[in-house]
């Protein structure tokens, strides 16, 4: 099921050389046309009255239009273009190396940081251009939140962690700068735990504490995307279904992209995916659709772990 | 297959899951062959066996049942890993229940064979034959994922259909000439249900291969040739023949 604003997008038809350069057998299911009108005629694709009855999709917040990017003469995306809708979830997955955290870091431009990174193309919030030269990097990551894989507390008191960030951006008055970073906590599901030791360092924490420390840390300032490069990764089970439990809580106030390894995780938690090879969008479509039945040969080889 | 899992063992989980349908297809397959036998042979010892035979079945569809919920609990399956599992299981049911119905045609035909013969017995093998012919089909078209023929299957269960409701019609007809022939007719009408029953699982059994196949269900309505339900034969209708 495929909303009018969301855009599927296949980069390549399911027949297209394979880059992988392993020569396969065709699938079963492609040797015959699918699209056959003696079958396609008894097959009604979409029931009309579902398609109806569905919630209009929100806007796109963040459009993602021909972008490339290179390390150095290394080409590691290849004209990418995804929307990423407000108050959804967007995923990004694919094999290592595919260039699905490098497309969040260009989402706020953290490449910059590092000499012989470029990107080009434009990355849309807002009517704005991400990309263009004389943006105002520190603004654009006050709007943009970034979590990372690791948790990265700051070595200062889970208060400061939070306040940090909120100094950082404004002028706030102590008694509200306590409100703030109580409302965080608990936006972060993380305030019953540390509400009575908030002067203790938040490296004390646990991994998975220290991770909704930071979520905390990066909702604080208001931002309107998140951006989640694995949050979940190096967590137990149980801190990994408070994160997830804690996307889907915070979905219905920001715009979030995550990478992830985790099949399950992607297919559980974003309402949207897009898979990624070599640098390349191989697929986009609502999450349902690439988890149930894909329409490009490589993303079903990926997700069902045929991945050569 | 398409190409293989990263992970060995997965495919062969799968291999077997997909041999145990056939194998379960098989089975009923020749159960059904050895129940209209023995109708045709009055043959109550073959009779029998295929009721007895219904156990191996059920053992069968128990061994399948587990081993799909361990691929499920276990392998997490996706997109069509997850079909292949799914239907597999969905097919499964179908099969456990043509058995049953072939058990309950080879049941009834040892009641019928201490009764004297009734001449319309050799419409009932006709009917049998053809439904054997839709599960011998459709099972083919599950060992190829063939869902071209699976759509074959389904669209053929309308036949088997319009002979149930015509036996259904001569049936009753005959036992209103006849009434000493009601016991033997009876058994020989539900005979004839069970095997229109057989007919519709195998419909089932074409749809879930088809959903397997292509990931989009198979939506229109089946034409349908079954109209005995709304049958009314008046006597006097039968008597002025």
């Amino acid at each position: 099921m495929i909303s009018p604003t969301a855009r599927p997008i296949a980069a390549e038809e399911p027949d297209s050389a394979d880059p992988t350069g392993v020569d396969e057998a065709p699938p079963r299911q492609q040797r015959r046309p699918l699209a056959a009108p003696p079958i396609a005629a008894l097959v009604q694709r979409k029931p009309e009255g579902a398609e109806a009855a569905r919630v209009e999709t929100p806007a796109v917040k963040v459009d993602i239009r021909h972008v490339n990017f290179f390390y150095g003469k290394f080409h590691a995306l290849r004209d990418i273009s995804i929307p990423l809708h407000d108050r959804r979830v967007t995923a990004f997955i694919g094999p290592s190396r595919c260039g699905k955290s490098t497309l969040l870091r260009i989402l706020n431009r953290i490449y910059e940081l590092y000499p012989g990174q470029a990107a080009t193309g434009e990355v849309i919030l807002d009517g704005d251009n991400i990309l263009a030269p004389g943006l105002d990097v520190n603004r654009l990551r006050g709007k943009i939140g970034m979590v990372f894989q690791k948790p990265t507390p700051f070595p200062m008191s889970i208060h400061d962690n939070i306040a940090f960030g909120i100094r950082l951006y404004e002028r706030v008055p102590k008694s509200e700068l306590d409100d703030r970073v109580e409302s965080a906590l608990r936006r972060a599901a993380l305030w019953d735990e540390v509400k009575n030791k908030l002067r203790d360092s938040g490296l004390s924490l646990s991994g998975g504490q220290q991770q909704r420390l930071c979520i905390a840390r990066a909702i604080a300032i208001e931002p309107e995307v998140l951006l989640l490069d694995e949050p979940a990764s190096a967590l137990d089970p149980i801190s990994t279904q408070r994160i997830e439990e804690l996307v889907a809580e915070l979905k219905t106030d920001y715009c979030i992209a995550i990478v992830t390894h985790n099949m399950q995780q992607a297919a559980r938690s974003s309402d949207y995916t897009a898979f990624l090879y070599l640098g390349e969008l191989v697929e986009f479509d609502e999450t349902e659709t690439i988890f149930t039945h894909p329409r490009v040969r490589r993303t079903e080889d990926y997700i069902t772990g045929r991945f050569g | 297959m398409p190409a293989e899992h990263i992970i060995k063992s997965y495919d062969e989980e799968l291999a077997r899951l997909n041999k145990m349908v056939v194998e379960m297809g098989g089975l009923a397959e020749s159960q059904l062959a050895a129940a209209i036998d023995a109708v045709v042979k009055r043959d109550s010892a073959l009779a029998v066996r295929v009721v007895e035979g219904d156990a191996a079945v059920d053992q069968l569809e128990r061994e399948l049942d587990n081993l799909a919920i361990r691929l499920f609990a276990l392998r997490q399956p996706m997109a069509r890993d997850l079909r292949e599992i799914f239907v597999a299981l969905k097919i499964a049911s179908d099969l456990e229940r043509i058995c049953d119905y072939a058990a309950n045609v080879a049941k009834r035909s040892i009641a019928l064979s201490q009764a004297p013969p009734v001449q319309l017995v050799h419409a009932l093998p006709r009917m049998a034959q053809f439904a054997l012919l839709l599960v011998k089909d459709v099972i083919d078209a599950y060992v190829e994922h063939d869902a071209d023929k699976a759509l074959d299957v389904w669209m053929r269960d309308e036949e088997l259909d319009q002979m149930y409701s015509s036996l259904f019609r001569e049936f009753l007809t005959y036992m209103m000439e006849d009434p000493r022939t009601i016991g033997a007719c009876t058994h020989l009408l539900f005979m004839a249900k069970n095997i229109e029953r057989i007919g519709d699982h195998a419909t089932n059994i074409a749809e879930n291969l088809y959903y397997l196949v292509h990931g989009t269900p198979l939506t229109q309505a089946r034409p349908k040739g079954d109209k005995s339900s709304l049958e009314v034969v008046a006597p006097d209708r039968a008597q002025g023949r």
